[in-house]
Formats: structure tokens, sequence, C-alpha cells
């Protein structure tokens, strides 16, 4: 296992949830419908994922300099309110839950300026080895960071949307 | 008088465009694409996000056997909103890939429809995502939800009949989360 990522790490970020990635809906993200189509709120929220990883310590470099990468195993979307091509995000992200080598995240999208909610994701990331391509625990630094953040994150009361499973409501 | 348009839809009884032929077989098998290099992420494997573009496509065609496809939005009479995505990443898939997709219907009501997909390794076979998804039918005019129209909600019953016969897919209704280790 990695012990030290080596690497600069950006400055640790323990406030709960996590309130600091931005983005703008993109004009290549608009449907037919004329709004921001399903698939890049995934996008989207793949960025937000892609945030609290680098506050673990595994942006870029850690796949660039080939020590790991980190793959989703599974996601769900709610869609609350549609979003038009310029919209400014807020995601906020919470812990839920954490192992050796997953973490399990509730993202929140909210119009940035309207201040509504547009959508949420949980969503399952693994750590994976950059050589095998297979799981593998935190390197330890980034599981290290990971406690602090799951110190913070725990008190949080769980998300009403978190944990959901589809179907159709008969009335 | 002009009537509510919340029920311009529902009480179409045939689109004003021609329906493709209806297809029973089950799961509905239609859909074949490719994986494209714009999909390919710096771990050297389809996005996450692009995986939902691929499904979304299968969407478009499961909507076209009742209608609700693009036609329909071109003639302003509706558009189809998704409220709800799940999806599993079973395996990966790598530029160039074919891919093969079924879709199941699992449950429907007057205005909504339930179903999955399975994305395929087109070659290979290897189930490569599932993706579950509840859809809502909307309005055009209202941008609000709206009964399914009459021509829809004929086919969209023959297709669920068809397709009560199959089993749940073991990746329908999951929940997320991290199983414990005994």
């Amino acid at each position: 296992m990695l012990v030290t990522l080596p690497y600069e790490l950006p400055e640790l970020v323990t406030s709960a949830p996590l309130d600091i990635h931005r983005s703008t809906v993109l004009p290549e993200w608009v449907d037919w419908n004329g709004h921001m189509n399903v698939a890049f709120y995934v996008t989207a929220f793949d960025q937000a994922s892609g945030a609290f990883m680098r506050n673990m310590g595994l942006g870029r470099p850690y796949v660039d300099g080939k020590h790991g990468m980190t793959f989703v195993l599974e996601t769900h979307v709610t869609y609350d309110r549609e979003m038009r091509q310029g919209a400014p995000m807020r995601f906020t992200t919470q812990l839920l839950e954490r192992d050796a080598k997953k973490v399990h995240l509730f993202h929140e999208m909210y119009h940035a300026e309207h201040g509504y909610l547009a959508a949420t994701n949980e969503t399952i990331v693994m750590n994976i080895d950059y050589a095998s391509r297979r799981s593998a625990p935190w390197p330890m630094q980034a599981g290290e960071r990971l406690e602090a953040i799951w110190d913070a994150h725990r008190p949080l009361p769980r998300p009403a949307k978190a944990g959901r499973v589809m179907g159709l409501t008969k009335k | 008088m002009r009537r509510p348009a919340s029920l311009r839809s529902a009480r179409m009884k045939l689109p004003p465009y021609p329906m493709i032929d209806l297809d029973l077989g089950a799961p509905l098998d239609r859909h074949r694409a490719t994986v494209q290099k714009e999909w390919i992420d710096w771990n050297g494997h389809m996005n996450v996000g692009f995986y939902v573009v691929a499904f979304d496509k299968a969407t478009d065609v499961l909507c076209e056997q009742f209608g609700c496809s693009w036609d329909y939005t071109k003639q302003k009479i509706g558009m189809t909103f998704v409220l709800e995505a799940h999806v599993t990443y079973d395996q990966e898939v790598k530029e160039g890939d074919p891919l093969r997709f079924t879709s199941q219907i699992l449950d429907h009501d007057a205005k909504r429809l339930h179903y999955i997909h399975a994305m395929y390794h087109g070659t290979e076979g290897y189930l490569a995502a599932t993706n579950e998804l509840m859809l809502m039918n909307i309005d055009y005019a209202s941008r609000r939800s709206a009964a399914w129209p009459d021509f829809a909600m004929e086919r969209i019953e023959k297709l669920a009949a068809a397709h009560a016969a199959l089993p749940k897919p073991k990746q329908a209704g999951r929940l997320i989360g991290i199983s414990k280790k005994k």
C-alpha cells in the first residue's frame, strides 16, 4: 500500500458538508427539451466527486503518476428541477459511509443564484490500483484524511433523499 | 374557447406523424451503439456520465415504440422527463466497443413509466451496466406532468403486458450502500 502520496496535497477541508465545488451548465449539456440532459447531471456530479477525491489527496496527480484511480460502482440521481444553459451550480457533498476501499457520498446540486435544489446524487466510489486495475485499499495518507473528513461529517443528519429505492407509489 | 393545454396530448388518439411497427419482443432488444472517442476519460474507459448518454439513446428507442420520441417534441405535443435514475457500473468498456441494449418495462401508471435498461458488450456479451429509470410524460405547452396521450398509453399497455412475464432483474430496486463485512 502507498503510504505517502508523492505530490503536493491541497489543504484539507473538514467543514461539513463539503461545500467547495462550483460549475456552470455548458451549451453541449443541453438537449432537445431545452434543459440540461440527464446524463450531464451525472457528469456534473462526477466532477463534485472529483472535488471530494482531491480533498482526500486523490486528484489528477494520483492518476497521472500511475498510482491509482477511482471508479464509480453505482449511482442514484433524483432530478428535482430543470437547469438551463449557463445556470450556475453549487454542490454540497456529505460522506455517508466509508470503508477501507470505498466511500458512499451524497451530493446536492443547487442553482447557485436562485438557491433551489436541482438534483441529488448518491454514489459509491472505489479505489483502484493503477497497475492491476483492481480494487485496493486507500493509500495510507488518503485514508487518514478520509478519517478526519468522516469525523466531521458523521454528526450530520442523514439526507431525506438518501437510500431511495425506485418505484411507483400507487394512489 | 381554448381548452387547457395540459389536456391536449391526453386527448390525442393518433399522433400527427407515423408510428413505427410495435415490437413486442421481450425485453425490447433494438438499440445498438459504439463507444465514442469523446466518451473516454482519463482512466481510459467510458466515463460515468456517458454511460447515461448511451442509456438515454436507449430510452429514445423505447419511447419511439409508443410515439413519444423526437417527433413528439418536435411537433410540440409533449416531452418526457426523467425523474430518477439508478446506474450500476458492472464492467468497463473502451473506445470503439460495440454496445447492445435491452429494455424492460417494470411498471407504469397514467403519467409515468418505470423501466430498466441493460448494456452489454456487443461481441463479448458481458453485462457492462444497468440503468433503472422513472420517466414522466410532460405537456409541451405547460411544461407540467400530464397523462400519456391515448396513442401512447395503448402501446405502453401492450409492451408492459409483453414484458410482464420476464423475471425482475436483480439490479432493479437497488438500495445504495457499503455492505459491511461479517
